[in-house]
């Protein structure tokens, strides 16, 4: 398959496969829960449902509240295309530089923290002072643990990080771990996780992320929603694939590809099980606690880059 | 029946009641009612259980305010009252008794008599779309018309300075609870000052209780605040039952405590699930949930109604609890019990629970005492106050029971409240089903006439608190007047206090903590 081939693939790959990983993480929050739960494939049926309503839009809202469903949706799956999901083929492609994608990622949730003050909703307000108080904690920790991988494959390509890692010796791993760890946390902060934030709460004065699209309805929530979905899909691949890069494709051959598409969704479910077990043990920290957490993850993350450089 | 004696110790100089039943009641001339008052509320220690009013201006007579006082342990209320008959002016207590501020402005929002004195007497639950000349529980006030839309204003609290802004929430609110707006003052995420503003769903229901038929009254007060249904018509009954001198059966008294208990038992349940469960600890919320339903069952059961509806009648209960019935619960509990134990064990395990629940929504005792806070909340700020101990009724008074109380008056405070007094509900049912004497459970159907021209007063422990039923009949021995003070009326006014200078996101986690009933406030 050419080069061009993957790159369509996997611009497909996220959108496609994401609501299931959301679907998953929630069934088994239901079992945990002593709920039987809705089916793995709801999230698709309620984004399918969103599709088909009508819209209502406040008579305040300017341009970026309607553009910017559009654009965080086209940053997600431009993302999903520029990280190594199936091979660590691709290095040509100019948005697979670790810079690149954490400051594009940035770019969707300053978009996000705008559309959400763009109504002048209390709510969006809160939402988007919270989600940038987080957002710029998270940089650090984000940054650093990816990082720490770089100065080890001595490229910011993130298609080059993976191929190096997948070779590297298991005593050199500890570092890698520790950076794993700084990683997650800064994870579960971007994508709107627990401790950081409750992606099933109904409590409006708690959110952080479903404050922010309090305002939207119909297409441009089914947009929003799907996109969150796309982010978490998108930071668990990183998470997969960069600190445990086994399973990727040697060659761009369709058997091999399908093969590692495989051991990515595998790894994938074992991500989502983790984050159920996580969401459905831990009570959510308080907001002034958050930062407590988000300076471990860069403080982690440093140790890391000093063990490595 | 009770002697003057008995209430001796309780009478101020000056004055001169008539003693009926466990009542002391007699007129105090205007001028004189604001030291009578001092003299009960402090010292003789008495409570301020509320102040109300009737209108007698078409009997010949004018507007009487009622100051109902409790005796706790004694079971006895001395009610001094004034008459209004050509002023629509009365004495505010407010800057003496802290508490009496509220029961003064819904007086005033309801009866159009202004408590002079008052340092702010704003309306109380209608809003300012209801005209401010027109005071529905006057009796020249037709029920069944609606009056004209007003347009009024509505003054919150307002805090001034660099950075504050203010975030209005509700009455309309994400998850699925009742309506109440609130006004949040915040500077970033701290909360500067919190103003509820209720009264969304205020419908008439002490008027209604003065036009229903007598049979009807009782589903009404069972529909006050519909998780309360059988306490609130416990209480209701206790006041009636005063007023006919209805003999209760003994099996009746103790089936009221395992029905009333059972509703706390469901309640408290559903809370201690919903507290974990909006600091997002997802377990404990659907066990809580789960918990609760084991005992709604069983309330469908012993009943058919999963609110004990219908279950309290004038002078007994409807529904008996066969043996076997009985043996089975009895099994169900002890198992319950243990499902309960279990629960709290794997909740307490959770730090990060745990730290959610310390220090927040921290409840001052003074402001606690000043408001006259009652129920959980109260006890959680280390008020041993339980109108189940303080006021005996039904068969408490036979059964084991222990006030549980904490000291810190936070949200990890009123959980373990909820804790401890689910454990003893459980008891208190085992020991009811292993004592229930013999015989009937009502004194069957029979005419209720009530006594003319008389007052009671019925109490219950309800499981939010104390609810106090004020209860009037007039020159036919019809209900001339109901008052209702269900607990939240007196516990709403605390919670901005509980709220101040925590983080918004906490808020719905103290709220939840709190619980106060919206419908049996705003009546």
């Amino acid at each position: 398959m050419s080069l061009f081939g993957l790159w369509f693939l996997q611009l497909l790959l996220v959108p496609a496969l994401s609501p299931l990983f959301i679907g998953i993480v929630r069934r088994v929050k239901a079992r945990l829960q002593n709920r039987v739960g809705a089916r793995v494939t709801q999230p698709y049926r309620d984004i399918l449902k969103l599709f088909r309503k009508d819209e209502v839009v406040s008579a305040d809202a300017s341009w970026i509240f309607s553009s910017a469903p559009y654009l965080i949706f086209a940053v997600s799956i431009l993302l999903g295309a520029s990280i190594p999901l199936l091979s660590a083929h691709l290095t040509a492609t100019v948005l697979g530089d670790l810079l690149t994608v954490v400051y594009v990622i940035a770019l969707s949730t300053f978009f996000l923290a705008l559309a959400g003050m763009d109504t002048g909703n209390a709510f969006g307000g809160f939402g988007s002072s919270r989600e940038m108080t987080v957002a710029a904690l998270t940089e650090g920790g984000l940054i650093f643990s990816l990082l720490a991988l770089a100065f080890t494959a001595h490229s910011s390509n993130l298609f080059v990080i993976a191929g190096a890692i997948s070779s590297l010796s298991l005593l050199a791993f500890t570092p890698i771990i520790l950076a794993f760890v700084a990683f997650v946390i800064a994870l579960l902060a971007e994508t709107g996780r627990f401790p950081f934030d409750n992606p099933a709460t109904h409590l409006e004065l708690t959110m952080i992320h479903e404050a922010m699209i309090l305002e939207y309805s119909g297409k441009k929530l089914a947009l929003m929603e799907w996109a969150a979905a796309n982010k978490f899909m998108l930071f668990l691949a990183l998470g997969a694939n960069l600190f445990f890069p086994w399973g990727l494709a040697a060659s761009a051959s369709p058997p091999a590809l399908i093969l590692a598409l495989g051991a990515l969704v595998f790894k994938l479910l074992v991500f989502c099980v983790l984050v159920a077990l996580l969401e459905s043990s831990l009570a959510k920290f308080r907001f002034f606690r958050l930062p407590d957490l988000l300076f471990m993850s860069f403080i982690l993350s440093l140790i890391a880059l000093s063990l490595i450089v | 029946m009770l002697s003057s004696s008995s209430f001796a110790a309780y009478i101020p100089p000056g004055f001169k009641p008539k003693f009926e039943g466990n009542l002391a009641t007699g007129a105090v001339s205007v001028s004189e009612i604001a030291g009578v008052c001092h003299d009960l509320y402090f010292t003789r220690g008495l409570e301020l259980k509320t102040i109300t009013a009737t209108d007698e201006r078409n009997r010949g007579g004018g507007f009487r305010i009622f100051y109902v006082f409790g005796v706790p342990k004694q079971n006895l209320f001395i009610i001094p009252y004034i008459v209004l008959a050509d002023t629509a002016e009365f004495p505010s207590l407010t800057k003496d008794i802290h508490e009496a501020s509220s029961y003064e402005r819904r007086i005033m929002t309801f009866f159009g008599l202004s408590p002079a004195g008052h340092p702010h007497p704003r309306p109380l639950i209608l809003h300012e779309n209801w005209p401010a000349d027109v005071f529905p529980l006057r009796q020249d006030f037709n029920w069944q018309e609606r009056p004209a839309a007003a347009r009024g204003n509505y003054e919150f609290y307002r805090v001034e300075g660099e950075g504050i802004y203010e975030i209005p929430v509700g009455p309309v609110h994400a998850g699925i609870i009742e309506p109440g707006h609130f006004r949040f003052s915040v500077a970033g995420e701290e909360i500067m000052l919190l103003e509820a503003k209720l009264g969304y769903k205020h419908k008439g229901i002490e008027k209604l209780f003065e036009n229903l038929p007598l049979a009807s009254t009782l589903r009404l007060a069972e529909r006050i605040s519909g998780d309360t249904s059988f306490t609130h018509a416990l209480a209701f009954c206790q006041a009636i039952e005063q007023l006919t001198e209805l003999p209760v059966p003994r099996r009746a008294a103790y089936l009221r405590v395992i029905f009333s208990e059972l509703e706390r038992l469901a309640n408290h349940a559903n809370d201690i699930g919903f507290i974990m469960l909006d600091t997002g600890y997802s377990f404990g919320g659907s066990q809580g949930a789960r918990l609760r339903e084991v005992i709604m069952r069983w309330n469908e059961r012993l009943t058919g109604s999963r609110f004990l509806r219908g279950v309290n009648v004038f002078g007994g209960v409807a529904k008996d609890i066969t043996p076997e019935a009985g043996n089975e619960l009895e099994a169900a509990l002890q198992a319950w019990q243990r499902d309960f134990d279990q629960v709290i064990a794997i909740a307490e395990d959770s730090h990060s629970l745990l730290n959610r629940l310390e220090d927040t929504g921290k409840l001052d005792y003074q402001l606690a005492v000043d408001h006259g806070i009652v129920g959980v909340a109260g006890r959680a700020v280390g008020l041993k106050k339980d109108a189940r101990l303080d006021y005996p009724y039904a068969a408490y008074a036979e059964l084991p029971l222990e006030i549980a109380v904490e000291k810190d008056g936070d949200v990890r405070s009123r959980f373990y409240v909820r804790v401890k007094e689910a454990r003893s509900s459980v008891a208190l049912i085992l020991a009811a089903l292993k004592n229930l004497p013999r015989g009937e459970c009502s004194v069957g159907e029979q005419r209720v006439k009530l006594a003319r021209n008389r007052c009671a007063v019925g109490l219950a422990e309800g499981w939010r608190g104390e609810i106090v039923y004020f209860v009037m009949t007039g020159d036919t021995g019809d209900l001339a007047r109901v008052d209702v003070r269900d607990p939240s009326f007196v516990n709403w006014a605390v919670l901005g206090h509980a709220g101040r200078g925590n983080v918004v996101p906490d808020f719905p986690l103290i709220n939840k903590s709190f619980n106060l009933s919206y419908s049996g406030n705003d009546l």
